[in-house]
């Protein structure tokens, strides 16, 4: 019992490359072919599973596997075109190779020998097991024991077994594969199975910093931080605003306001914003009202300025974010301890005082991860660009985009109406490089200032 | 004596005094005064009548159960509420209606009440900022606050970083930091652990003795009352029940509640048979006691400690010993004598559990309380006693 004891906590395993060096023969004979030790040491279906494995691998390798490599590097030599058919005398249409799924194929090549390599080394470790076993001289379990393991102390690999696997699949390959695209000329122009791509290298990304799409790109992020910007931190002040004037002493029908205001989350925001869109259009109910009153001759361009589109929404936004922001205020007041500001007042501090430095502080630092997420999601805001403006209006310096996108209507441009696929590949990774770095230093930032309520 | 003498001889008084810088406003003035204050909250009478006088420069305790109206007077002393009915005079100035930051006090609050958003430092340094003090002297009276409460160390610390002790002592030199003349303390050690509260105990007398301000420090702890106060005024049902030194009020209880709040009490109905001769448990008892109606009704106070166990024959009474428990430094026993009346001894020896043993006690130990008396019959009473021991003296 003891020895067994002594053995499971025994972690410090030899290497696998000291073990070829010292381990007995029927061990290092695993290095070569999976699954001779178990066989040796009478483990037979599981060295079978292993030997299965190894020969399905090699197999697949020397018939389809290598052929998907290099068609992996090349992306297709044969193009789809026209060929002179000597029996039929005329030319017919071949059809060519398809780099897309050609560099689909390889990816899930690249991720086949992954796993095999992966599971070459656990064959390596069940040969180091037997082998430091038998040094120890502990009978080796049997594959009921083993078995039985993966109910008990490794539950943990039968139950992640399943969604590993769809994770590999299902996430893993599509964003390598789309990460890969941006390495090569996926556009309009080469567009499979009519033509073939090839890899470019970081020709597209030096297109958007400083070639042709710099002209698109700059504008558009500068306005995405821009608008990111003054959504989150006006929806965040009005938001407190609000809060404060409900939670005020000698408010009445608190309960009212809140509702009233939580009511607008209850909404689905995209039937909010098609509502609004219709509601600021050009003969839409706003500017329909502002001319009958006579406050206004002719339509305000809510959505036809650039510049007037800009403040529509950033100002229609406020609708959708101030409720969030004034739920979350009001919990952090009605926590806030009242000693805490009686003891303000009696040190001489006034009202404003107090919310300046006691009340606001708090607030921010408990919105300050709340207000990150809100930002990187406000980078990111499809809905309500999308859906109220559409991204217009038009303009002619860009490259499929209009004056209000943002990066990311930006990208659902270029991949479902100009199909540059690579570029759009490029603008995701570099949303993503921007949202990862500004989210890891604000989060950092947060973290330090140490402060918990 | 002849009027030009007496007019010299005052003159020379009158000198004397404003040589010495002696200010006979703050020997005659109370520091603040409440005078027949009310406090209702609709039909609810929170606080009744309360008169009383603090003096400057003293530690007060108001001591009493939850809902005895004690934190109520404190808030009202730093204007957070205001009377119903009556006066609250600051330094013979009626201040009913003068706001909180303009009363030359300052509070420490149960829960601290520091901002969490803030250092030490910038807590401490709050109320001199917000004053408009300069920098500098914010910095030096900071420190000089910190070093007072002993956490000069820890000026640049979260207040998140720092233990329970730790936090009321930065509210204490927050409170400080405003040179308040009153310092009002809401129950601040309730939230310490025994020993640090006993530790805290001793600092905060310390630093009341230091600076000679006054405190007026709210507990319903009465051995924390016991141990910090010059002064304590014991309330219950919005009422101060008793007001006196701590000595007095463990010694002479007024009525059942006091006696029976204040320390361990066994309390017993008897008759008072004529002066020095008390009735209870079917005997007779010398004691000390006078001044009542002959065959009065009244209550008998013996405190445990003031009981001895002792020998069947040499005991007052005898008694059965129905349980004990150890103390440390004593034995609590509860014993039960032949009336079926439970008494509460400390003992130093261990007893046996059944035995019958005697009980004794001096005749100065049987402290008795009239039913329905006031306070000032009370001490009027007290007095009379001290005038006779004087009288024989």
């Amino acid at each position: 019992m003891f020895k067994k004891k002594k053995h499971s906590t025994h972690e410090e395993h030899i290497s696998l490359i000291k073990l070829f060096g010292q381990a007995d023969s029927v061990t290092k004979t695993s290095y070569l072919i999976m699954g001779s030790a178990n066989f040796a040491n009478k483990q037979f279906l599981k060295g079978l599973v292993f030997l299965i494995l190894e020969i399905s691998w090699l197999a697949w390798l020397f018939t389809v596997g290598l052929k998907a490599y290099h068609n992996m590097f090349t992306l297709g030599t044969h193009a789809q075109g026209l060929v002179y058919d000597k029996s039929l005398g005329i030319s017919i249409l071949q059809a060519g190779d398809n780099s897309m799924l050609l560099l689909l194929w390889g990816m899930l090549s690249v991720i086949i020998t992954v796993l095999f390599i992966w599971l070459y080394r656990i064959n390596l470790q069940s040969a180091r097991h037997i082998w430091e076993l038998k040094q120890e001289g502990v009978k080796l379990p049997t594959l009921r024991e083993d078995l039985a393991s993966l109910l008990d102390e490794k539950m943990h690999i039968t139950l992640m077994a399943v969604p590993m696997t769809g994770v590999l699949f299902f996430t893993i390959l599509p964003l390598i594969y789309m990460i890969a695209i941006a390495f090569t000329s996926y556009d309009h122009n080469h567009l499979p199975p009519k033509n073939l791509f090839e890899w470019v290298g970081l020709t597209n990304f030096g297109n958007v910093i400083s070639g042709q799409m710099a002209h698109t790109f700059f504008p558009v992020l500068a306005w995405t931080l821009i608008w990111a910007v003054a959504a989150t931190v006006s929806s965040f002040f009005f938001g407190v605003i609000l809060a404060m004037m409900i939670n005020a002493k000698g408010i009445k029908g608190k309960k009212f306001f809140r509702t009233i205001f939580i009511l607008t989350m209850a909404i689905p925001a995209f039937i909010s914003l098609l509502i609004m869109n219709n509601m600021f259009a050009d003969g839409g109910l706003v500017n329909t009202l502002l001319i009958n009153s006579g406050l206004t001759k002719t339509n305000l361009p809510f959505f036809t300025n650039p510049l007037f589109a800009k403040f529509t929404i950033i100002i229609v936004n406020l609708w959708i974010g101030i409720p969030a922001t004034m739920l979350v205020t009001t919990g952090i007041l009605q926590n806030q301890s009242e000693d805490q500001i009686e003891a303000a007042q009696i040190d001489g501090a006034n009202k404003f005082q107090i919310f300046k430095s006691i009340t606001f502080p708090q607030i921010v630092f408990v919105m300050a991860p709340s207000l990150i997420q809100q930002f990187i999601g406000n980078v990111n805001n499809f809905n309500v660009i999308y859906l109220l403006t559409g991204g217009g209006p038009a303009n002619s310096n860009y490259y499929g985009a209009g004056s209000t996108d943002l990066l990311i209507t930006w990208l659902y441009n270029l991949t479902l109406n100009t199909a540059d696929y690579n570029l759009a590949s490029v603008i995701g990774i570099l949303i993503f490089i921007l949202s990862a770095v500004f989210s890891l230093i604000a989060y950092k930032k947060v973290s330090n200032s140490g402060m918990e309520v | 004596m002849q009027p030009v003498k007496l007019c010299a001889f005052l003159v020379t008084i009158d000198l004397l005094i404003k040589s010495e810088g002696w200010e006979l406003t703050n020997i005659s003035t109370p520091i603040i005064e409440f005078k027949n204050v009310g406090l209702s909250y609709g039909d609810d009478e929170v606080l009744k009548n309360i008169d009383l006088e603090l003096e400057a420069g003293k530690f007060y305790t108001l001591l009493g159960p939850s809902g005895s109206g004690k934190t109520t007077i404190l808030n009202l002393i730093s204007g957070q509420l205001t009377v119903t009915h009556g006066d609250i005079l600051f330094e013979g100035n009626i201040i009913n209606d003068v706001p909180v930051e303009k009363r030359h006090m300052n509070t420490v609050f149960q829960d601290y009440g520091l901002f969490p958003n803030m250092t030490v430092f910038e807590n401490v340094a709050f109320g001199p900022s917000i004053k408009g003090m300069s920098k500098k002297d914010i910095k030096t009276k900071v420190t000089e606050m910190l070093t007072l409460v002993k956490l000069n160390q820890y000026a640049d610390r979260e207040i998140t970083e720092l233990s329970g002790g730790q936090r009321q002592r930065v509210a204490i030199a927050r409170a400080l930091a405003n040179d308040p003349e009153v310092l009002l303390l809401d129950e601040p050690l309730s939230a310490l652990d025994y020993k640090l509260r006993k530790e805290m105990q001793y600092e905060l007398r310390e630093i009341q003795q230091r600076l000679g301000i006054t405190f007026v420090f709210v507990t319903h702890d009465q051995e924390e009352a016991l141990a910090m106060s010059d002064w304590i005024f014991v309330m219950n049902d919005g009422v101060i029940q008793q007001n006196g030194s701590p000595e007095d009020i463990y010694d002479e209880p007024i009525n059942h509640f006091v006696a029976d709040f204040i320390g361990e009490s066994n309390i017993l109905d008897g008759i008072m048979k004529t002066d020095y001769l008390v009735h209870f448990t079917g005997k007779d008892f010398e004691n000390v006691d006078a001044g009542m109606r002959p065959n009065e009704r009244v209550e008998i106070v013996l405190r445990p400690e003031d009981l001895d166990l002792t020998a069947i024959e040499n005991g007052k009474l005898i008694v059965t010993i129905a349980d004990q428990s150890f103390r440390g430094d004593y034995y609590e026993i509860t014993a039960i004598d032949d009336d079926g009346n439970e008494w509460q001894v400390q003992a130093t020896n261990k007893s046996k559990i059944d035995e019958r043993v005697g009980l004794t006690f001096d005749p100065e130990d049987i402290h008795i309380m009239r039913f329905n008396e006031s306070e000032n019959d009370f001490d009027a009473r007290l007095e009379s006693y001290e005038g006779e021991e004087d009288a024989e003296k």
